[in-house]
């Protein structure tokens, strides 16, 4: 390993105890914005999973239950455009919402550590390694929130499927579909995480060291 | 992209030393220069001139206090000599370095490298342990970790807290805490420590031991110990002290005036 490679991997290993142990001990705070992620993850991911079924049904259901949901009208009341855009917008705000919820929680975390983000200025930090803090911080929250928030959601999509159509819920979405449509949520939900907490660190990253040097700033 | 970035940040760092070291060779008595400092804070419709052409020199491992009451323009110096701060007019030199030359990342290396900083409030990271605390600065240098941690290790046996290196701030006293500030400033073996009331928030007891370990390490290590203060009893190990009112200097006082000044105050 070059002279270099060591310089740039140690300060990150730091960087990530460092981020770590801050989120350890603001652990409700951490938890609030995980949670966060997660439930707007979960319902993106619960629409994208049951939007890809009832999208199935048509190709791969069994002539029964085609029969059974045309009877019963469910299918195009479900497929409706209207009913399709209220989700699209309900998904908007959820993700909205998340999104502010985020920003907020980072931007308190800024200002509840200016003398802390000072100090380290004071002491040779660059502002490099404070956006690094901050945004390695909120990758964390980003990937375990977002993490949970599929698995609830994959769970809840499913468990509805086979309410509604029985066990064959199971075949209307191929695999290859699902892992496309976990994919999509997981870099939805991590880069929400990583461009909410952008505008905090860079905040941060510009604070002025004086205000660490008087205690009564 | 990430090595593009670090090796920019060494690059000036070089610079800085490189010059500062031709220059020391030359002359290399004083370490803080400021010459005809001016600064002026616009607070709304008025102009506050914190400090009006303060001369001021600090000789290379000297103990020196800077006294004078709130609104001095005490901190504003104190800041320049930090290089927090720069002056509108005049000059301050830092080991011979105009710290008006310098851009942000030098100024961050001449931070990290020629000063430590104690504070008035410790400012410890209180996630971290003491030695994680004292090894900041070095992670901010570059330092290997090895390295580090040994130096860490040996600094903290220095200010004699070699039983609590994995204790946190939360878990030791207000002294110990300023105890390993001291020992993090020392990290880098800066010329220069910068003590802003390291006393402030200590009883009297607490404080007189961390004022007589600054002087240890002034005496020892033949670091500049530069303090704003307002504690008499940091007069007593001051070699000199600078007292500042309404922006300028108002006079020097070295120690052998000292004896007789602090016998007034104690008389009074």
């Amino acid at each position: 390993m070059s002279e270099m490679q060591k310089i740039v991997i140690l300060p990150y290993r730091k960087v990530l105890q460092i981020a770590f142990q801050g989120l350890r001990i603001r652990l409700v705070k951490t938890f609030l914005v995980t949670a966060c992620i997660a439930l707007a993850l979960a319902f993106m991911t619960y629409i994208l999973c049951s939007n890809g079924m009832l999208a199935g049904i048509a190709e791969r259901a069994s002539d029964a239950l085609q029969q059974r949901l045309a009877r019963e009208g469910l299918l195009e009341q479900m497929l409706s455009t209207e009913q399709r855009s209220q989700t699209a917008w309900m998904l908007g705000i959820a993700m909205m919402i998340s999104f502010a919820g985020i920003v907020n929680a980072m931007l308190i975390s800024v200002t509840e550590r200016f003398r802390e983000i000072g100090t380290m200025k004071c002491l040779g930090g660059l502002d490099s390694f404070i956006v690094k803090l901050y945004l390695v911080e909120s990758l964390f929250q980003g990937i375990v929130g977002t993490v949970l928030g599929i698995i609830i959601g994959v769970a809840l999509a499913y468990a509805e499927g086979i309410g509604r159509f029985g066990t064959e819920a199971l075949r209307l979405l191929p695999m290859n579909d699902l892992l496309k449509a976990l994919f999509i949520c997981f870099w939805a939900g991590v880069g929400l995480t990583v461009v909410g907490a952008l505008y905090p660190a860079w905040r941060a990253a510009k604070m002025e060291p004086i205000q660490a040097m008087r205690s009564e700033v | 992209m990430q090595v593009e970035t670090d090796s920019k940040n060494t690059a000036p760092a070089a610079d800085v030393k490189g010059s500062t070291q031709a220059v020391s060779a030359l002359t290399a008595t004083h370490i803080v220069r400021a010459i005809g400092v001016r600064k002026t804070f616009r607070m709304g419709d008025e102009e506050v001139h914190a400090l009006k052409g303060v001369d001021f020199k600090v000789n290379r491992g000297e103990y020196i206090a800077l006294m004078g009451p709130s609104g001095s323009g005490k901190s504003t110096l104190f800041n320049m000599i930090g290089g927090l701060d720069k002056p509108n007019a005049g000059r301050v030199f830092i080991d011979e370095v105009d710290i008006a030359a310098l851009n942000t990342f030098e100024l961050a290396w001449l931070r990290c490298h020629k000063i430590g900083y104690v504070f008035q409030t410790f400012n410890l990271i209180p996630v971290a342990t003491a030695l994680d605390n004292v090894m900041l600065p070095m992670l901010f240098a570059d330092v290997p970790q090895a390295e580090a941690q040994d130096k860490a290790v040996e600094l903290l046996k220095k200010v004699g807290l070699g039983e609590r290196v994995f204790h946190k701030p939360v878990q030791m006293s207000g002294g110990q805490q300023q105890r390993v500030a001291v020992a993090r400033a020392l990290a880098n073996d800066p010329a220069i420590v910068l003590a802003d009331e390291p006393t402030g928030n200590l009883d009297s007891v607490t404080g007189r031991q961390i004022i007589e370990l600054l002087r240890e390490i002034n005496q020892t290590d033949g670091v500049t110990v530069i303090s704003a203060t307002h504690d008499y009893k940091m007069l007593s190990v001051s070699d000199r002290i600078a007292w500042l009112t309404d922006g300028v200097i108002e006079r020097f006082a070295s120690r052998d005036e000292l004896d007789i000044k602090e016998g007034r105050t104690d008389a009074k």
